[in-house]
């Protein structure tokens, strides 16, 4: 009998590794479940369900609108100048914090977390009053007739200072637990800075730095706060899809409103399906590396 | 080309002094790394930095690579008579071997080798025939050949390890520097390496040295045992020399000297705290 009851606990040993019940196990992860559904799941159903309401020729229409095309265009260039340069300024950060040590590091740290917690209308404001007419570089602006609030530029600006983080957030952790003995090989075999970041560098950590620039993407196509408050909402000139649809929407074209959602929300599940690959390579990189240093 | 002249008159004047440093202190934080530490390493030597673990002797081989700075003005390092003081770590180009290989995973066998020519200015760099020749070359050394295509996480350690010993020796450096290079091995890979370091040196003569913390390693590889404590050297002499005498308390003690029942009397001391 002791030998079977021995048996009986050795079996259930794996599941009982936090020592809850049975009971509190169906609880929290039925409560997550219900969670996911109801907050997560039916509002995206809802989206799709909401841009196909008056049928398929009625969403197509939608894109045949000369303001949502553009408001699509405006979307993808803000994202295409914006990522790239922090992609640049993320694996500079990165770089900086985690391969020297100077005085002031742990706020340079800091600073790159402070979009985060800035809300981003804050910082769209910020802008406002450092580019607007009333703002610092205001009357310089207007003498040079340079637009950058309530213009293309500013939107850009808004968008590079919340989604700055990303990249930079993505890399370091990595490169700090990579370590630099390999770069400091290369260095003895006659390699300079840039040949260790192209040759090194960058392909050692290419899937954490892919996994940062998706989700830095995501963030910069479905901006709206800090955008909202730099764009002026021009229709055709400085409305991108996020504020597109919230002008539909006001205006009751539900239907448009959604379809319109529907792309940045199948923009969301592309991001959340590249992102969960990365996260996976991310991983592999990481214990290839740890593989090859550890003793 | 006029300095390079200039530094081959001088090899052959001190043909016989590889390495000359003098007087180098460095600190981490408030900790000294090394105390003005000077020592004079000769053509073809092999020799072992030993000491316990934070006596500065890593610190002291990255600091002829070039991996690490002196912190005062006037600790000067030369190579051949050549002060390369100022120069960096890719410009003394010193064949390292890192304690964990640092070998580029990314990379096959045939690729980590030929990394140091890849990295020449095109007018410097050879043709690839001859990068060819010079890695198979290694690979045939160090007892590899056939895993140019193989990457770094399909090798063994002892693989491993002769890779970056092939990769360190690639363009033919003044000087190859070796941190703790068997430390991360079982026994018997240990044993053949040790072996294979002292045959492939007695073969090129190449001036060596090699950072461990184990006696019988460095007493039974190198020609010269050098020990460090607390970032000074407390002796520098052959194997026997240093084992007939000791210089002070410290090597006495490390090495187990004390007293003719020293090794007894620690024995006893691990059983205890076992």
């Amino acid at each position: 009998m002791p030998g079977a009851t021995s048996i009986h606990i050795n079996n259930r040993q794996p599941l009982r590794a936090t020592g809850d019940s049975l009971a509190v196990r169906a609880l929290l992860i039925g409560a997550t479940l219900v969670f996911f559904l109801l907050f997560l799941f039916f509002p995206l159903v809802v989206v799709f369900e909401g841009a196909f309401s008056k049928g398929g020729a009625a969403f197509l229409e939608t894109f045949r609108d000369p303001y949502t095309r553009h408001s699509i265009l405006l979307t993808l260039v803000i994202a295409a100048i914006s990522v790239p340069l922090n992609t640049v300024f993320g694996i500079a950060a990165a770089w900086c914090v985690t391969r020297y040590k100077f005085r002031g590091l742990s706020f340079l740290i800091t600073l790159i977390d402070l979009p985060l917690w800035v809300s981003p209308v804050i910082a769209g404001l910020l802008y406002v009053l450092v580019f607007g007419a009333q703002g610092w570089f205001g009357p310089w602006l207007r003498e040079h007739e340079i637009r950058i609030i309530f213009a293309v530029p500013g939107m850009v600006l808004a968008t590079i200072f919340v989604t700055f983080p990303f990249v930079a957030r993505g890399l370091i952790p990595l490169m700090q637990a990579q370590g630099m003995k390999e770069e400091e090989a290369a260095l003895t075999l006659g390699a300079n800075g840039w040949q260790i970041l192209w040759r090194i560098t960058l392909p050692k950590i290419k899937w954490g730095l892919l996994y940062g620039i998706i989700l830095c993407n995501a963030r910069a196509m479905g901006e709206f706060g800090a955008v909202s408050v730099v764009s002026g909402h021009i229709r055709g000139k400085t409305n991108t899809m996020p504020l597109h649809i919230e002008i539909l929407y006001n205006e009751y074209q539900f239907a448009s409103a959604f379809a319109v959602a529907s792309v940045l929300g199948l923009l969301a599940i592309i991001t959340l399906i590249l992102k969960t690959r990365a996260e996976w390579r991310a991983e592999q990189e990481l214990r290839a590396s740890s593989f090859s240093t550890a003793p | 080309m006029a300095r390079r002249a200039g530094a081959s008159r001088l090899l052959i004047l001190n043909r016989t002094m590889s390495i000359a440093i003098q007087n180098i202190t460095k600190r981490f934080g408030l900790h000294p790394a090394l105390r003005d530490v000077s020592l004079d390493i000769h053509d073809g030597e092999l020799i072992a930095l030993l000491g316990p673990s934070g006596s500065g002797k890593t610190t002291l081989l990255r600091f002829i690579a070039g991996l690490e700075f002196a912190d005062a003005r006037d600790g000067r390092i030369s190579f051949q008579g050549r002060d390369v003081t100022d120069l960096s770590a890719y410009q003394r180009k010193a064949g390292f071997v890192f304690q964990h290989y640092a070998l580029f995973n990314h990379m096959n066998v045939y690729e980590n080798i030929a990394f140091s020519f890849r990295v020449l200015p095109r007018s410097k760099r050879p043709p690839e025939s001859a990068i060819r020749e010079r890695v198979t070359e290694l690979l045939r050394a160090v007892q590899l050949e056939g895993y140019e295509k193989r990457l770094p996480t399909q090798l063994s350690g002892g693989q491993r390890q002769r890779v970056a010993f092939a990769r360190a020796l690639a363009n033919r450096p003044e000087v190859l520097l070796l941190d703790e290079p068997f430390g991360a091995l079982d026994a018997k890979v240990r044993k053949d390496l040790r072996r294979w370091l002292r045959e492939f040196h007695d073969l090129t003569r190449l001036t060596t040295i090699f950072v461990t913390h184990d006696q019988d390693e460095a007493f039974e590889v190198a020609d010269r045992v050098v020990l460090i404590d607390q970032g000074t050297i407390q002796q520098s002499g052959t194997p026997s020399e240093v084992r007939n005498n000791p210089a002070n308390s410290f090597v006495a003690d490390f090495l187990g000297l004390t007293e003719n029942d020293a090794p007894a009397a620690r024995t006893e001391c691990q059983l205890k705290t076992r």
